[in-house]
Parts: structure tokens; sequence; C-alpha cells
């Protein structure tokens, strides 16, 4: 048994050097054969980086809508697209946040902390001097704001209780703002425009990025309830921002919500909810489906190129075997095994198959920084189990694909391939 | 059965199928060699000397009768087993050579000891003294582009040397050597036989196998004549 181990290492070896020989003897041959691994080896490491991508960005952005928030509007975030469900509910009114912080403050057992109001429009424009942004996000709430949103302050302050209560025109700013209107230079102190309206800027927010790529956060002036109402009227979108104590708890609070805002409507049991109550998951259920889909596509177009490769080594390996009949022969003749023969070729065709893997994995690092150079803000990772899962899969590629013209070398005749010219 | 005999075959046939023909390449052939037997097996094309040396090199098995190599009856044994007693049984000697052009002298040689599962060191050291032995030691290195005709047929000797094998079994392994290169290369056969060597070949041309001291001749796949001189 010890000396079948030692054969075996020996053979190994000799096959190693062999393959090598092989390889570097045919650098054009081999390297078009490995370029179908290559190939499939970026497709899958490219489609692997998209999804993980998709994946954190997905929750980079779900973070910035907070795990211990939820937001109950007139519509419901899972049926988006479903208006006409909604469309003859009652609006919310600012007021409720009152309401419901009276109710969360008389129940100590309560799971929800605070409730803030938010009254917002897509369309401001904000003007300083000759500059001017449009489609800014403008968003009138009170000073409980920030317990329910992410986002640091760059410089200033955020406006105070008393600023809050009397309405007065004062705005913190997003930084697409900032810089859009005052670029390098300070915000906080200057008079800008909104309609006709003056409003101070007290402070700032640092960047944060975009919400799945679709709606900025850096795009939006906060400011006083009483304030945004002066200016854009009390007809807005309004939403409750309600923080939860426990995060992990959030079905329970829901439910507890639900209850204050029935009795705060004055729904009778058995009518149905004329609000939704959501949160960041509702995101998630939907969008998980398309990412599923996504990867569904990646793993299927993956799988055909790397076929495709396979088909190559595998043709390559044939002709290989057929070109070293003799080789073969004299190989038997001097006391190779079926074995040995077999695992000489698999040996060859595994090694072009890893070599592909690897260049395919540089490659895809190489996409890869270059995009992460290029759209700092696409979400792209390069993880280790990404590259395991490269070299995994050139592996077995190299294995299905050199199986066959293996299996027909090792049962080659000797006496007949040592006469073959 | 003589106890100095290392090959022993009785009623020995091999039948070919050619469309729905059969050809008899070998018909019950008997023969037997000794140890230390200087042979040559001759014969015209056809005459089944090919599928003989075949057989006796396990390359290929009979359709019937025995064929016992050095006690062990080779006729049965599958594919693995007969991996086996060419490697460490029978030492080849091709008529076109079949060094590997990739590797050295040394490399060359040192292949069946591979399949023997030798250790490294001793791989080498065996090949070496074998190389000396053909007189190569100066060129162990040296790949087969960079060598004669001649010294690669010696170094594929020194290979079928390496293993220790019962016999030697060499196919024209002048065909393809000018006159003057034969006749070293016979006289390295000579000096391997006088050493105690077994040693078969197989040839047409008349004067290579007076150098042998036994001449079988074959026709339609049977002895014609088996004469020791």
């Amino acid at each position: 048994m010890n000396d079948g181990m030692h054969r075996f290492r020996y053979e190994s070896a000799e096959s190693f050097r062999m393959a090598l020989f092989q390889i570097r003897d045919n650098k054009i041959r081999s390297f078009l054969t490995a370029l179908g691994v290559i190939i499939g080896i970026v497709a899958i490491t490219m489609m692997g980086t998209a999804i993980n991508g998709i994946d954190s960005g997905f929750e980079r952005s779900l973070a910035m809508l907070g795990y211990d928030v939820v937001y109950v509007q007139k519509s419901s975030w899972s049926t988006m697209g479903q208006w006409w469900r909604y469309r003859n509910r009652p609006d919310l009114k600012t007021g409720y946040s009152e309401t419901i912080n009276r109710i969360i403050e008389s129940n100590p057992r309560s799971e929800l902390s605070v409730a803030v109001p938010q009254i917002s429009t897509y369309q401001a424009s904000v003007r300083y001097l000759g500059q001017t942004v449009e489609q800014a996000f403008a968003l009138g709430t009170n000073e409980d704001y920030l317990q329910t949103a992410s986002g640091d302050l760059s410089e200033g302050r955020f406006f105070t209780p008393g600023e809050a209560a009397s309405g007065d025109r004062v705005a913190v700013i997003g930084d697409d703002i900032s810089s859009g209107l005052f670029g390098e230079t300070s915000a906080v102190g200057r008079t800008i425009m909104l309609k006709n309206t003056r409003f101070r800027v007290v402070g700032t927010f640092r960047k944060q990025g975009k919400f799945l790529g679709l709606f900025s956060f850096d795009n939006q002036i906060i400011m006083p309830l009483g304030a945004f109402e002066r200016v854009y009227g009390k007809n807005a979108f309004v939403t409750m921002r309600v923080k939860i104590r426990d995060q992990s708890r959030v079905a329970e609070a829901k439910e507890e919500l639900l209850g204050i805002m029935r009795r705060i409507r004055r729904l009778a049991p058995g009518m149905e909810d004329d609000f939704s109550i959501n949160e960041q998951k509702a995101f998630k259920s939907q969008l998980d489906p398309i990412k599923n889909g996504i990867a569904a596509a990646g793993i299927f177009i993956t799988g055909m190129s790397l076929f495709v490769g396979a088909i190559g080594i595998m043709n390559i390996t044939f002709v290989s075997v057929k070109e070293r009949t003799r080789e073969i022969g004299l190989r038997k003749a001097l006391g190779a095994r079926r074995k040995t023969i077999l695992m000489q070729f698999l040996i060859e065709s595994v090694m072009i198959c890893l070599i592909g893997g690897f260049i395919g994995l540089l490659t895809s690092l190489g996409i890869t920084l270059a995009i992460g150079r290029i759209v700092p803000d696409f979400p792209v990772s390069f993880s280790l189990g990404l590259v395991t899962a490269g070299l995994v899969v050139s592996v077995a590629t190299g294995i299905a694909s050199g199986l066959a013209p293996a299996v027909t070398a090792s049962k080659l005749d000797p006496a007949d391939s040592l006469r073959h010219e | 059965m003589p106890s100095n005999a290392v090959i022993t075959m009785q009623s020995l046939s091999r039948y070919y199928e050619m469309g729905d023909q059969i050809v008899k390449a070998l018909d019950q052939v008997s023969l037997e060699f000794l140890k230390n037997d200087y042979a040559a097996i001759m014969g015209p094309s056809g005459s089944g000397k090919s599928t003989l040396m075949n057989i006796i090199g396990c390359l290929d098995t009979p359709t019937s009768g025995t064929y016992d190599l050095n006690g062990q009856n080779v006729a049965d044994m599958d594919d693995d087993e007969l991996a086996r007693i060419r490697n460490r049984e029978i030492g080849f000697v091709f008529q076109t050579f079949n060094l590997l052009p990739r590797l050295n002298c040394l490399q060359n040689v040192e292949l069946p000891l591979i399949y023997a599962g030798i250790e490294p060191s001793e791989r080498r050291e065996r090949a070496e003294s074998a190389l000396t032995r053909v007189g190569l030691a100066d060129r162990i290195t040296h790949r087969p582009s960079e060598l004669s005709g001649g010294q690669i047929q010696r170094v594929a000797i020194a290979r079928a040397l390496i293993n220790k094998p019962s016999i030697i079994l060499a196919d024209e392994p002048t065909g393809n050597l000018d006159t003057a290169t034969s006749h070293d290369i016979m006289d390295i056969f000579g000096e391997l036989s006088g050493a105690g060597n077994t040693i078969i070949l197989i040839t047409h041309e008349e004067d290579i196998a007076h150098c042998t001291s036994r001449i079988i001749r074959l026709r339609d796949g049977k002895i014609e004549s088996d004469e020791r001189r």
C-alpha cells in the first residue's frame, strides 16, 4: 500500500511536469483553450460581484430608512403602483403625531418610542442669488426628526424645539443643495429662497448617497412644519415617522401602532384600514424576486459560457490524445497503468482550466477595480468566497471536460498505439 | 520443464477478425526461451513475428494457449497486471527509439522507475549507471534532439535495462540505423548477453540475426525452424 502511495506521488509529479511541457510547447493553443474558461470565470465573478453589490447597496439603502422606524402613510410600499386602491383614503394629518405621542406616553409598556410628523414635496426649487437647484425634496418636521433618520450634520445645527414650535424660517440642507448653491464655501448663515420666502440655513448634512440609486438623501431641505405649510400649503404628502423601541419586536410595534391609528381614524371593527404602516422590509420583499431573477439569469448565461469553454477543452484534449497516441503506447509499454494515463490527461485539462481560472479572476478583479474607480457609487465587492467558487468551478470544468478524452486515452491498446504514425 | 526457462509458450494462438474472415496471425505455437538466451525471431512480413513480439512483451494476449513468464501465467492477466509485468519483467527497445523528446536522457531512462514507484534519488543513481553502461555517461542531460541515432538507441537500451527485466525485447532495433551504428548496437546486445541477460530481438536482416545464438524463423503464423548455434 505504501508502495502504491509512492508510485501515485511520483506519477502525479511526472504528469504535472508533462502537463507543463505540453502547455508550454503549445502556448497559443493552450491560451485559446483556456479562453473559454477565462470568459466563463469572468462571467461568474462579475455576476457574483454584481449580485453581492446589489445586496450590499440594498442593505445600505435600507439602513438609511432605519431598521427601527416605521412609516404611517396613505399608501403601501409593498403594493406600489396600485394607486387607485389608495386614492379615496382620507389624507393623513400632521397633528396625528401629537395624539400618537400622548398615547405612547400614557402606556409605560408601549413598544413605540416617538412619532414625528413629516410633510413633504419633491417639487421644491431653491434659489440663492443667481443659482437655482430644482427638484429638491422639501420636508417639514419637528425637532425630533433626527431620532428617526440617518445622517449626521457636517456643519451647524438642527433647528431647536422653539424654532419648530413657532415655525421659524430656518432650514437644514443636504450636501447636494449646499454644494449646488454655495460650492466649497459654507452654507450656514446664508439666506436661501424657497418660492418667495427667505430661509436661513442653520445646518448642513454630510453626504449620504442615494437610496437604491433612485432617491437622494442629499437633496433635502428640512424645515419646521409651520414654515413648510406657509410656503407649500397643507396639502402636501404627510408621513408619520414612528420610532420603535426594539428592532427585534417590529411586528408587535406595528400591531400597537395599527391600533392607535385606527383609534385616531375612528375605524369601527371590521372596517378596512384607510392608511398603511410601511417599513424597510417591504422593499426587501419587493426587490428579492428581482435579485433572484438576475441571479438565475446570470447563472444560466455563465453556465452557457462555461459549457462552451468545456467543449473546447474536451475537443483539444481529444486532439492531444490523438497526437500523442504513440507516447501513450510507449508509456504503457514501460509500465504505465490505465489510471496513470487517465490521471495524466486529467491533470493536463485541469491545469489548463486552473490557469484559465486564475487569469479570469485577475481579469475580473481588474474590471471590478476599474468600475469602482469610474463609478464610486456602484457597490462592487470581490470576496474570497467568489475566488474559491471560481477556482472550484475551474477544476470541475477541467475534470468534466477532460474525463472523456482521458478515459479514451487510458483504454488505448498499447500494441496498436505503438504502431500509430 | 527445465528450471531455467524464462518463457514457456504452449499451443499459443492469436486470431484476428477481419470482417467475416479470421486471420490466424499465430497458430498453435509452442516455444521456450531459457535464461541467458540470445535469440532472433525472423520471418517475412505477415509471418506473425510482430504478433509474437506483442504477446511476448505482454502488449497483447493470446486467443488460446498458455504463456508462462517467469512462472506467472500471463495469458489471463488484466490490464493493470500486464502493465506491472511490462514494467518489471520486460525491457523494450523499438525500431523508432521512442524516447520522449521533451525529456533529457536521464529523465527518459528514469521513466519505468517512476511507474515502479522508486524514489527520486535511487532513480537517478540507477539511470546514471545504466547510461554509463551503454557508454553515455557524458550525455545524461542531453535531449534526444541533441544526439545521433546510435546514441538515441543506446539511451533506449539503457531504459530497457533500468528495471533489471527478465527479458530484453528488441523490435528491429537497428532498422533505422546505418550499418556501422547497427554493429555498435549489436555489440552492446552482445555484451549484455555476455553479462547474463535474456535477449529476444526481431529482425529481417540476416547479418543482424547472425550476431545471436539462436534463430527462430516464422512463416504463416507457425514456426518454420528454430536453430541454436
